[in-house]
């Protein structure tokens, strides 16, 4: 989003192991395994009709063979001339954890190593607002819990409410505790009314008071 | 001529309904919306309301993701001529004039001329898309398995080689997603390929899913690796109508542009984004004064900006006629036709006539909108580009996690947009395009089903195969396109392109 200062100084040297190349073509190499192996008991078949295993082999070789040249190419690039791998991992995997947390959480359910339980937008949705928006240093808890329950009300209102989506809103204990009578779908518009109060209140304590205070 | 007429009355008796003027508004508003944003693009966009429009008909959907595709290439122009900054990389030379004028007071001047270049572009282009889609669609059923094959290479090679950036990276990532294409149950033999032993693997590669993992979530990651800055927003200036004299120097730029558009449009790659570029160095060609270009010349916003409007409504040209997606966009809009049941390429016009003239008629009934609505808005779009990125993107996870689970109610699909949203920004990283990827993921599965009818029809004879003239001249064209990319001049450009894109 904004432009890198010009660096003044020499570059220094990229070792071979942070160089892109060296790490792409290492990567697409290891995929290409992962395809080899994959397919390794599909049958290839004959030119003139051939089976499962073709293509996903012959690209597979293809694959070694373009990732090698990058590999090599890393290689032999001089130190100066390499460009340095950097990854953001914080906000990568504070992100990629937020999102991690809704697939488990919103309905619940085995996931092979864990069994989780539903915990619904109602749950889920703040939370994964929160967790996602920490992310960034410039984000405040106060303006971060704000969003959290401003955001999962006006989605509570869109998704289930007004595009009748297929979404679990509540833990399923809660959800079990609703009266028939009352209904689901006005418990859903409770909840994102009570929710949007609470960001309305937050965000008046948070901002509006504190800036009577100081006036 | 009549049948033409006839068509376009169709097609306007589809667009004209409530809930697809509804759906045709909200996508050229959404589409305007993310241009004008910085850090948000089409693609993304696309790729995160995709699961929105499955609840609405196949011709509703699409006419809303193409409102939002040629809404965001008119938004990005806003954002060029006002601050400076892009909002798409098909307004990157709308900014050198635009802003120019800008500065010089005449910031009303130059939205008022790129609105009314977009709308006089796009009505041609939506006249020529309409024009040659029967001949061409006609023209693709003759074709054999081994000629659409060669076709399909030839589009692919195109889409990487005017992509920018490595090629062989682009290949790689290519022959990557044409993997995860066949990756599944097998379509003959129902054996699973490649799953691993697991079922979530059985179903294959979701495209909504993989889509908004790779451009949607990694997107985000991209932003939030660099410091967000505040863009100074100026007010706009002065009025937004040209006078007389603007309108009689930007005449031929429009022209030119419209013409120059419409053709690199319907040539695979990224149509928008190379028209523009190419237009603009028309118009400082034929130009009288050519030293006023960057300096705040009108011909400078009217031409790319019209180049690029016209060019992103015959994108859709080859995605509709041939079935052949040119740039991941319109992989996507394939992904989400094929999604609602209707599989693009030749027989779609005859098959869902109403689907393709009312999003032929859409786009232009959309530009009408884009010219109406959004002038008027401008004001608005100002005020929403002082919206801090942090503040923007938890809720775009939050849509994406939503919108993804509520399509299938799976939440393994949630963990996948996850994985694919850290591929991404892998792939970014390491400098690899993801857009071939998708395109990849697309057309795997007609790449392989042509070439194994094609190899069928020819008993394995690969040189019965080749010896079709067609496929033969088409691959030969293929071989030339990607020996004279590796040039070292052509070569230069490409990497400039990817630079500035």
């Amino acid at each position: 989003m904004t432009s890198e200062p010009v660096a003044m100084t020499p570059p220094s040297p990229v070792p071979y192991h942070s160089r892109i190349d060296v790490i792409g073509g290492a990567t697409i190499i290891f995929i290409a395994g992962l395809i080899w192996y994959g397919a390794i008991e599909l049958t290839v078949g004959q030119m003139a009709n051939f089976a499962s295993g073709a293509l996903p082999k012959a690209i597979s070789i293809i694959l070694f063979a373009a990732g090698g040249w990058v590999f090599l190419h890393g290689l032999m690039q001089r130190g100066e001339e390499a460009e340095r791998f950097e990854f953001a991992f914080r906000p990568t995997a504070t992100v990629v954890l937020a999102i991690v947390l809704f697939g488990l959480f919103i309905r619940g359910g085995d996931f092979g190593l864990i069994s989780t339980p539903q915990l619904g937008l109602m749950v889920v949705g703040p939370l994964t607002v929160f967790i996602a928006g920490s992310a960034t240093p410039q984000m405040q808890v106060r303006q971060l819990l704000i969003l959290s329950f401003g955001l999962t009300a006006a989605m509570l209102l869109l998704f289930p409410d007004l595009l009748r989506a297929p979404i679990p809103v509540f833990p399923k204990f809660i959800q079990g505790a609703i009266p028939p009578s009352f209904g689901i779908d006005a418990a859903v518009r409770v909840l994102y009314a009570a929710y949007a109060a609470l960001a309305a209140a937050l965000y008046v304590v948070f901002y509006r008071m504190a800036e009577t205070q100081r006036d | 001529m009549t049948d033409l007429a006839h068509h376009l009355l169709l097609g306007f008796s589809v667009v004209l309904s409530v809930e697809n003027l509804m759906l045709c508004l909200i996508g050229c508003l959404v589409g305007t919306l993310i241009g004008v944003l910085p850090g948000i693009g089409p693609l993304a966009t696309i790729a995160i309301l995709m699961p929105l429009t499955y609840n609405s008909e196949p011709a509703g959907a699409i006419i809303m993701l193409a409102g939002i595709y040629y809404g965001s290439q008119y938004g990005g122009s806003t954002t060029a001529i006002l601050v400076n900054m892009p909002g798409e990389s098909s307004s990157v030379v709308t900014a050198l004039d635009g802003h120019a004028m800008a500065r010089q007071g005449k910031a009303g001047k130059a939205l008022g001329i790129a609105a009314i270049g977009s709308f006089i572009a796009g009505t041609f282009a939506t006249l020529v898309l309409a024009g040659i889609a029967i001949p061409l669609s006609k023209l693709a059923l003759s074709l054999t398995a081994g000629n659409y094959f060669a076709l399909m290479v030839l589009g692919l090679t195109l889409a990487i080689v005017v992509g920018g950036g490595s090629l062989l990276k682009a290949f790689c990532a290519l022959l990557i997603g044409v993997v995860m294409a066949l990756v599944g149950a097998d379509q003959i033999t129902g054996e699973p390929r490649l799953t691993f032993g697991t079922q979530v693997l059985y179903d294959g590669f979701d495209i909504a899913v993989v889509a908004m993992g790779l451009f949607g979530i990694a997107e985000i990651l991209r932003n939030l690796e660099t410091p967000e800055s505040r863009p100074f927003v100026g007010d706009v200036v002065g009025g937004l109508l040209p006078n007389k004299q603007d309108m009689k120097a930007s005449a031929g730029a429009i022209a030119r542009g419209s013409i120059l558009g419409s053709l690199v449009g319907i040539v695979p790659g990224n149509g928008a984004t190379l028209s523009s570029f190419a237009s603009y160095a028309l118009e400082k060609r034929v130009a009288r004064h050519p030293e006023e270009f960057g300096k705040g010349a009108i011909q400078g916003v009217a031409g790319p900006e019209s180049a690029n409007n016209a060019a992103a409504q015959t994108t859709f040209v080859p995605l509709l006629t041939l079935g052949l997606p040119s740039t991941a966009t319109m992989a996507l809009i394939g992904g989400a036709m094929t999604l609602h049941g209707v599989v693009p390429g030749p027989q779609l016009i005859q098959m869902h006539p109403d689907l393709f003239w009312g999003v032929v008629t859409s786009m232009w009934l959309g530009n009408l909108m884009l010219v109406v609505i959004n002038l008027p808005l401008i004001g608005i779009w100002v005020r929403l580009l002082k919206v801090p990125y942090h503040l923007l993107f938890p809720a775009i996870v939050l849509i994406c996690c939503i919108g993804i689970y509520s399509v299938n109610s799976r939440p393994t699909d949630i963990l996948m947009v996850a994985a694919f949203g850290a591929i991404g920004y892998l792939f970014y990283k390491l400098k690899f395009e993801p857009a071939p990827l998708l395109l990849g993921l697309v057309l795997g599965g007609m790449l392989e089903d042509s070439l194994h009818r094609g190899l069928i029809l020819s008993r394995g004879n690969l040189w019965g195969f080749l010896a079709d003239p067609m496929t033969l001249v088409l691959l030969l064209i293929s071989v030339i396109v990607v020996v004279s990319a590796l040039s070292p001049s052509i070569s230069r450009r490409r990497h400039v392109l990817a630079e500035e894109g």
